[in-house]
């Protein structure tokens, strides 16, 4: 009972007639009285089984939210009120899609929220944003699991006790009281933004307190120096590369395809180059040079390996070959690369003047950059594959400056907005140890981490789900943020709290959103906003590109003082710090989704390692050996039963030393060593503590990049590696399909003529040898192609079924196929997490990773190849030894719901089954568990629920009956997907083409059709999670009955083929081909892709090097 | 017991070829007779329960109570408590399902081929390898009922067993799990009818003797089993139709059991699993497997129960002989394999066998040709038969090696299959080891329970093999005279 209502009695009683409403009344029963009086019924508030609260805010947020998206603005109220009037455009059980904005650091992805009943689920890239064309990432995807993090940050704290939102607002007041006018002793410490709203509030800080600091620091700097534009061009700008108009690119330790900023734009920009789609067809050609071993690297047509300390000479002996000068001659000092190398790489790009382009990665000095500058400059790239967009000022202070006041005492407020620096701030700093120095830290953080536990105060922050804000993507386009959901727990939104700080009367974050919008456009600002809102987008908002002009005199400065090469060895080893590819700066470390998917190169999940290169474990005498026989090939790391036992070195560093697991990864400069950021919180939950080591502590604040003058010593203790891939060969089978560009223009259909499929009588059909050569080679590669997907084969034990006529299988109006490009697939595993949250997939933890009970629906299949697998010489040396520079093929592999499935004839129960539409689907319900099916599967893509995955935490599964048996809570089932059932244990479970999206279109096209009874789906319509999110566009799904379907027009390519296609069990899911473009002048050259020379030994051995090796073929890799 | 008498009056040329008499083994020695086979098997039944039985039943209860309590662990929290991962989904749940209905093959053999063949020399042993069938199959039923994710959906009728229902949903008859279900119930069934009309002529024997010795309570429970056995006439004449029957029905299931179970594997489409020689190999191995272990439970009870008058060195050299001949079946069986994958040129298919035998579990393929191949090679030698202790010791190592067997087939070629991605290593857990261990108590508390309570021979079968049931006596029974009318 909420309150009693106190109905007095009328002073006198009117004249006239007494009327009553009841029987009770006119007895004036006390019952009668009680009922009066109460707000809610006898009983109401104590409901047992309901979580009323919860229930009631979910539903309050559900009506919040509907004006929120519709209306253009958000009802101020916080009171319950009852779900009595549905709210527009809501229908039970169908999503809504709200426009929104994930920022991180100074870029933000737009997004398109999928909420169900006012409960955001799943994110998608808003497609209204047409560089990204509505993909997104790997991070985005996975952060609607942090909004539902249970141990997130729930309340305000001071000193360990709780504060209510007013009194949060009393603080905030009294700081801004105490400190106004003049704001000496207050300082800020803040995370990059892009937010203009967040801009023009700090601007009125500064005014507000003129003597404050406002400092700002990211962990992570992912965009190149200011400074190199300064320096270049005069001009506050910044790049904007256009990969796509680039058909050379060279790349210096620049990720660009992951870690820089605007990765996704670029991807996908960058994919657009590299897309084949006729056999005569061009595509760009990628130099990379690097120390780790980047996704970038792994696409790279040509690859050097080379430590990020020697970048600078490199790029300078690049640029001496490009301008055609000896000016910076001085610079490559030291450099041990192949002049060859460099001359054919820079002959190739002066002969692409205007169509090539040279990056740079952000942490290289500003030398590098300048360089870069020059170079392309030169190449005539400026304004062609690079344009130089106007940069914000920026006006922030650094933390380094920070620590400097605090140290002087000259701070006695500081207010930590984000960012985590007790954790990722330089190890010199020891920031630390500062912070308890400064009499008042209010922390305003997401979670209450490593910095909280230092702070006298913290603030919950919303999630950005639960938030008003904006932000600007990497081209500069303003997107908005707007919350899905009234925060869950009461948090405070980052503008809301800069609005009070700067003492602002409507502080809300929504007002201060729509004030900033109001100065940004024209016309009726509600309508615009509301347009904004819709959009996901403010129209021509994105930065204004500045011509630019490459000034020699002004960047010769720079060189005035030059960072000297190095010489490495095992004993001077270099540094290299690398973002990590899940966990970014450390930020994401508590989301299991993202802590399960493993490393794209690694394949390691739940922890990083320290990456040395082959040669360094050879001399430290850790690299394993293989036996006198070896049948496969050597693991790249001690693999004790089927688990990664890696040794526990220590990097020590300027007496800071970093204690880890070493893996070996092949394909590293010899001698540098790399750490990824974000690993070994001490403070971060359940799921992130613990996992890896904290690379923090060794990096510091001059050396954030990389640093040399290391050393690596092995100690006694072993370490367990959740590694997903324990084998790195392909073995010589034609697994993934490669050809170099050149090979591909003369014979199309090479995918087809590899393979065991090409071996075998039935591949044509009924044809035999003398009427196929009648055709024209055309109709050969036709008929090639379509023996997997399409053409029953003759001459056959296994004569394919005939499915047509009165035995047709396959009768539905759609036949549902895919097709992935494996020429644009860059292996960001966005696909991954995208399925993760569609799907409903639980996470296992590190232990069951251990035992191989991963169950993602889709795998990324990394193998390494260096041309020397050869079982004729069966054990000979070749099989031993780990490739130091191998190349990698990486393959997304998930159900490829086969026509003639083996998984369906064999599970007993017919749980496993075939739909008319040509799906492969799973009826839960039916599934006993006998896994006959996943032991059937050649691809081995299914999974299976060995426990309660989705039901107990991952600390009990071994507990059985006698563990707690506590159902997950609440908060993280809301982050399940409706629209799809949640698997108990001892069910299987595996890809099954998003079959909600496909019913759920099927549903909406059979209600539009009406009575014209057309119910097939236009193509275009459904689009797989995997597809959905894929930024460089390889997974293409659709209908392969209708002939002009996007994917049935590129499984019509002659590069289609099916993975294991001799087995005649007749994937639907089948590949495009990978292409190389190796430039045949270079000293690296090699005629055929390296798999391709493994796969050629390995079976036709007597051909020497294979039968399909060229005469010009040069030898394998440096 | 050579009586052959040539006659010197008879002409030079014979009137008709007298082919030379194969002298015919005994199949008890020492010219026992029938009181005294009524006596020793019925004594064991009658005699105070000795002390060995006991420590021995306590012994095997212990461990039987590994597996019940594993089980229990399994059901309550998942099948995740065993070691199996993708890519190696069965393991040693399969490997312990096969290896124990393998060995349940021996007694069936016994029972129904070697009875149709009038192989005499079964009679004394068919009783115990038959419990041992019947035992073994309760073994290798816990292991495909349990293995399951939902064993209490498995077990509904209408999952796995056909039964209608409103939604017309029915079983994968295309399914060799489905076949498997089938062959192994129907196996199971007959099994336990063969053996159990075998026994209504003892069971007889047993309560007239009790009824005797005034023991009613015991005689009214061996008289319900014996179902009214008078021995009259008709009663022996429709008793051995009846077995012969039986023994014509479980004659193919000698064969077919095996024979599906391999199609588990020979069905699916995993190099290593997919291969036409299975069902024979199979079949092979598992007569193999079964007299190692019938000889494995026999020579201990020989010796126990002072029993070498009716399990003779005879009998001894017949098992060790198929032992060896079904050891060297396998042996080629192995070979053959390797031919093929080489003559069939196929890489997948290649690398497995290379893999097996050099590959991470090398050892697994080791253990097994040394077990299954070289051991019984040893049954060439009438010394090594001849010495009980060798015959049981290397006995022991065919259990083992058939069990490995099992193991390598599946585990090394689910471990490492089409896709190197995937590939990965399989190791037991704890819980499984004790499961599988535990069985051998169950197997054992089974077979306790059976030598305790029912006649461990049949006797009215051994009755009828001695010379003393030749109603015409010994003077033409192993005469010319005598192979004619047994032709």
């Amino acid at each position: 009972m909420k309150r009693k209502f106190d109905h007095s009695a009328p002073a006198a009683l009117p004249n006239g007639p007494k009327y009553w409403r009841s029987l009770d009344e006119l007895a004036d029963t006390p019952g009668f009285r009680e009922h009066l009086a109460r707000e809610f019924p006898d009983g109401a508030s104590s409901l047992e089984g309901v979580d009323r609260r919860q229930f009631m805010k979910l539903m309050a947020a559900s009506f919040a939210l509907g004006g929120i998206g519709l209306a253009g603005c958000r009802r101020p109220e916080s009171h319950i009120l009852p779900y009595g009037k549905s709210v527009e455009y809501t229908i039970p059980g169908l999503p809504l899609y709200f426009a929104t904005a994930m920022p991180l650091r100074k870029w933000a992805l737009p997004l398109l929220a999928e909420t169900h009943q006012g409960r955001p689920t799943k994110l998608e890239g808003n497609p209204s944003y047409t560089p990204h064309g509505g993909a997104s990432s790997l991070l985005a995807q996975a952060s609607v699991l942090d909004l539902y993090d249970p141990e997130r940050a729930v309340a305000h704290t001071k000193g360990g006790a709780t504060l209510t939102t007013g009194q949060v607002n009393d603080l905030l007041a009294a700081i801004h009281k105490t400190y106004a006018g003049n704001g000496e002793g207050l300082a800020f410490l803040a995370d990059q933004s892009s937010s203009p709203t967040r801009a023009r509030l700090v601007a009125k800080l500064r005014q507000v307190y003129p003597r404050a600091v406002w400092a700002e620091y990211e962990p992570v700097q992912d965009e190149p120096p200011v400074a190199a534009a300064q320096a270049s061009f005069g001009r506050n700008v910044r790049p904007l590369y256009r990969f796509a108009a680039a058909k050379r690119i060279v790349s210096l330790d620049a990720d660009f395809l992951h870690s820089e900023a605007g990765a996704l734009y670029y991807a996908r920009e960058f994919a657009k180059g590299r897309r084949v789609v006729k056999a005569d067809d061009d595509m760009n050609r990628l130099y990379v040079a690097e120390s780790g071993f980047s996704l970038t690297g792994s696409m790279a047509d040509h690859r050097l390996r080379l430590a990020s300390n020697h970048m600078l000479a490199l790029t300078a002996a690049l640029a001496n070959a490009v301008l055609e000068t000896k000016v910076f001659a001085a610079l490559t000092q030291g450099l041990d690369v192949n002049p060859e190398w460099i001359a054919k790489c820079a002959e190739d790009l002066r002969q692409h003047e205007g169509e090539s382009l040279v990056v740079a990665g952000a942490h290289q000095p500003v030398q590098v950059h300048v360089l870069v500058n020059a170079i392309n400059a030169k190449l005539g790239n400026l304004g062609k594959t690079v344009d130089f967009v106007a940069a914000e000022p920026d006006g922030a202070s650094t933390i380094a400056a920070l620590a400097t006041a605090i140290k002087g005492g000259a701070v006695r407020t500081l207010v930590v907005v984000n960012g985590n620096p007790a954790y990722n701030a330089p190890a010199d700093l020891e920031f630390g140890t500062l912070l308890k120095s400064v009499p008042d830290v209010i922390r305003f953080g997401y979670y209450a981490d490593e910095t909280s536990a230092l702070a006298g105060t913290h603030l919950a922050a919303t999630h950005y789900l639960e938030s008003w804000g904006d932000a600007r993507t990497v081209d500069g386009t303003i997107v908005p943020i707007q919350p899905m959901i009234l925060p869950l727990f009461n948090g405070l939104m980052e503008l809301e709290l800069l609005a009070r700080l700067a003492g602002e009367t409507e502080a809300e974050a929504y007002t201060q959103v729509r004030t900033t919008l109001g100065g940004l456009t024209a016309g009726d600002p509600l309508k615009a906003f509301e347009k904004f809102l819709h959009d996901g987008l403010l129209e021509n908002s994105a930065f204004p590109v500045v011509p630019v002009a490459f000034d020699p005199q002004r960047s010769a400065a720079v060189f005035a003082k030059n960072p000297a090469p190095a010489a490495l060895s095992k004993d001077n080893l270099e540094v290299r710090f690398i973002t990590d590819h899940k966990m970014d700066d450390g930020r994401f470390a508590n989301n299991g989704w993202l802590q399960e998917c493993p490393d794209p190169m690694t394949k390691i999940s739940w922890d990083n390692a320290i990456l040395i290169s082959p040669r360094l474990a050879r001399e430290m005498g850790i690299a394993p050996k293989g036996g006198l026989l070896q049948v496969a090939r050597v693991e790249e790391a001690d693999f004790v039963v089927g688990k990664e036992n890696a040794h526990v070195g220590e990097v020590t560093v300027n007496g800071r030393t970093l204690r880890g697991p070493i893996h070996i990864q092949p394909g590293l400069s010899n001698y540098t060593v790399v750490v990824a950021l974000g690993y070994g919180r001490s403070a971060s939950g359940h799921i992130g503590t613990g996992t890896g080591c904290n690379a923090y502590a060794i990096r510091t604040s001059d050396a954030m990049g990389f640093v040399t003058g290391a050393k690596l010593v092995r100690t006694e203790q072993r370490a367990l590696l959740a590694n997903t891939q324990e084998h790195w060969s392909m073995e010589g089978r034609a697994i993934v399909r490669e050809a170099n560009l050149e090979e591909y223009h003369e014979e199309p259909a090479f995918a087809a003529a590899l393979g065991m499929e090409a071996e075998t009588p039935p591949l044509y059909g009924d044809m035999g040898p003398e009427e196929l050569a009648k055709l024209s080679p055309e109709q050969r590669t036709r008929i090639a192609i379509a023996r997997s997907t399409t053409t029953p084969r003759g001459n056959s034990l296994y004569e394919t079924p005939d499915f047509s006529g009165e035995h047709a299988k396959f009768d539905g109006v759609h036949q549902w196929g895919m097709s992935i490009d494996l020429n644009t697939c860059i292996g960001c595993n966005a696909c991954i997490i995208a399925c993760q949250a569609e799907n409903n997939i639980p996470i296992v933890g590190k232990d069951q990773v251990l035992r191989g009970r991963e169950m993602q629906w889709i795998r990324l299949d990394r193998y390494y190849s260096d041309g020397q697998a050869d079982a004729a010489a069966f054990g000979a040396e070749g099989n031993k030894i780990l490739p130091e520079d191998p190349q990698v093929s990486l393959q997304p592999m998930t159900c490829q719901h086969c026509e003639l499935a083996p998984c369906e004839t064999v599970c007993p129960v017919n749980a496993t089954v075939h739909d008319e539409e040509g799906i492969n689907v799973m009826a839960y319900n039916r599934c006993i568990g006998t896994r006959y099916c996943a032991n059937n599967c050649p691809y081995k893509v299914r999974r299976f629920n060995f426990f309660d995955f989705n039901k107990r935490a991952l600390d009990a599964l071994y507990m059985g009956p006698i563990g707690h048996q506590d159902d997950m809570p609440e908060l993280v089932k809301m982050v399940k997907n409706p629209d799809v059932t949640v698997r108990m244990r001892g069910v299987m479970e595996k890809c099954t083409y998003c079959i909600q999206r496909i019913q759920q279109a099927k549903i909406a096209q059979k209600r539009q059709a009406g009575a014209s009874g057309n119910v097939e789906i236009p193509d275009g319509t459904v689009r797989t999670a995997c597809q959905q999110v894929c930024p460089v566009e390889a997974i293409v799904f659709g209908n392969v009955k209708d002939e002009n379907s996007r994917v049935a027009r590129l499984k019509a390519q002659d590069r289609n083929y099916a993975v294991l296609g001799y087995l005649n069990i007749r994937p639907r899911t089948t590949y495009l081909a990978k292409l190389r473009n190796p430039n045949p002048r270079m000293p690296d050259y090699a005629a055929l892709p390296l798999s391709r020379v493994e796969y050629s030994r390995k079976n036709h051995p007597q051909h020497g090097e294979g039968k399909d090796a060229k005469p010009e073929h040069g030898g394998e890799h440096a | 017991m050579s009586s052959h008498s040539a006659d010197t009056d008879a002409p030079a040329i014979l009137a008709e070829v007298n082919p030379a008499p194969v002298p015919r083994r005994v199949l008890v020695a020492n010219h026992r007779d029938f009181h005294w086979i009524t006596e020793k098997v019925c004594g064991i039944v009658e005699s105070k329960t000795p002390l060995w039985w006991w420590w021995c039943f306590g012994v095997a209860a212990f461990v039987a109570s590994f597996t019940v309590a594993g089980l229990t662990y399994l059901v309550a929290t998942g099948v995740g408590v065993w070691g199996h991962a993708n890519p190696v989904n069965w393991a040693w749940d399969i490997v312990n399902f096969v290896f124990w209905i393998g060995i349940g093959h021996a007694g069936t053999l016994i029972s129904a081929i070697l009875c149709l063949l009038r192989q005499k020399w079964r009679t004394s042993i068919n009783r115990p390898a038959e419990a041992m069938t019947i035992f073994a199959v309760v073994c290798a039923a816990i292991f495909p009922v349990f293995h399951v994710g939902r064993i209490w959906f498995a077990v509904l009728p209408g999952f796995l067993f056909p039964f209608p229902n409103a939604n017309g949903i029915w079983q994968n008859f295309r399914s060799p799990l489905e076949w498997d279900v089938f062959a192994v119930s129907t196996y199971g069934t007959v099994s336990v009818l063969f053996w159990y009309i075998g026994l209504i002529p003892d069971l007889g024997t047993m309560r007239d003797r009790f009824t005797a010795a005034g023991n009613l309570l015991k005689a009214r429970i061996y008289g319900f089993f014996a179902m009214g056995w008078r021995g009259s006439n008709r009663a022996w004449s429709n008793y051995e139709m009846a077995y012969l029957i039986l023994a014509g029905i479980a004659t193919p299931l000698v064969l077919s059991v095996h024979t599906v179970v391999s199609f588990d594997f020979a069905v699916a489409l995993i190099p290593g699993w997919h291969t036409t020689i299975f069902p024979p190999y199979f079949v092979a191995g598992a007569i193999f497997s079964g007299f190692g272990m019938v000889m494995t439970l026999m020579l201990p009870l020989r010796a126990i129960y002072r029993l070498e008058d009716l399990i003779t060195q005879y009998h001894i050299d017949c098992m060790c002989k198929i032992t060896l001949a079904t050891g060297t079946m396998v042996g080629y069986a192995y070979s053959m394999e390797f031919f093929i994958a080489w003559y069939g040129a196929n890489p997948f298919e290649g690398f497995t066998f290379i893999n097996r035998a050099f590959g991470v579990y090398w050892w697994s393929y080791w253990i097994m040709v040394t077990c299954n191949v070289v051991t019984p090679q040893f049954f060439w030698f009438k010394k090594v038969r001849e010495n009980t202790t060798l015959v049981w010791i290397l006995c022991l190592f065919v259990n083992v090696g058939m069990w490995f067997e099992r193991f390598v087939i599946i585990a090394t070629s689910l471990a490492r299959d089409f896709l190197p991605s995937s590939w990965g290593y399989y190791s037991p857990s704890i819980v499984e080891i004790f499961t599988f261990f535990g069985t051998f108590g169950v197997f054992s508390v089974l077979f306790l329970l059976f030598i305790r309570f029912v006649p461990v021979m049949p006797m009215s079968e051994i009755k009828a093999v001695i010379p003393q049931a030749d109603p015409h006596g010994a003077d033409h029974h192993h005469g010319a005279a005598a192979l004619e009318s047994q032709a």
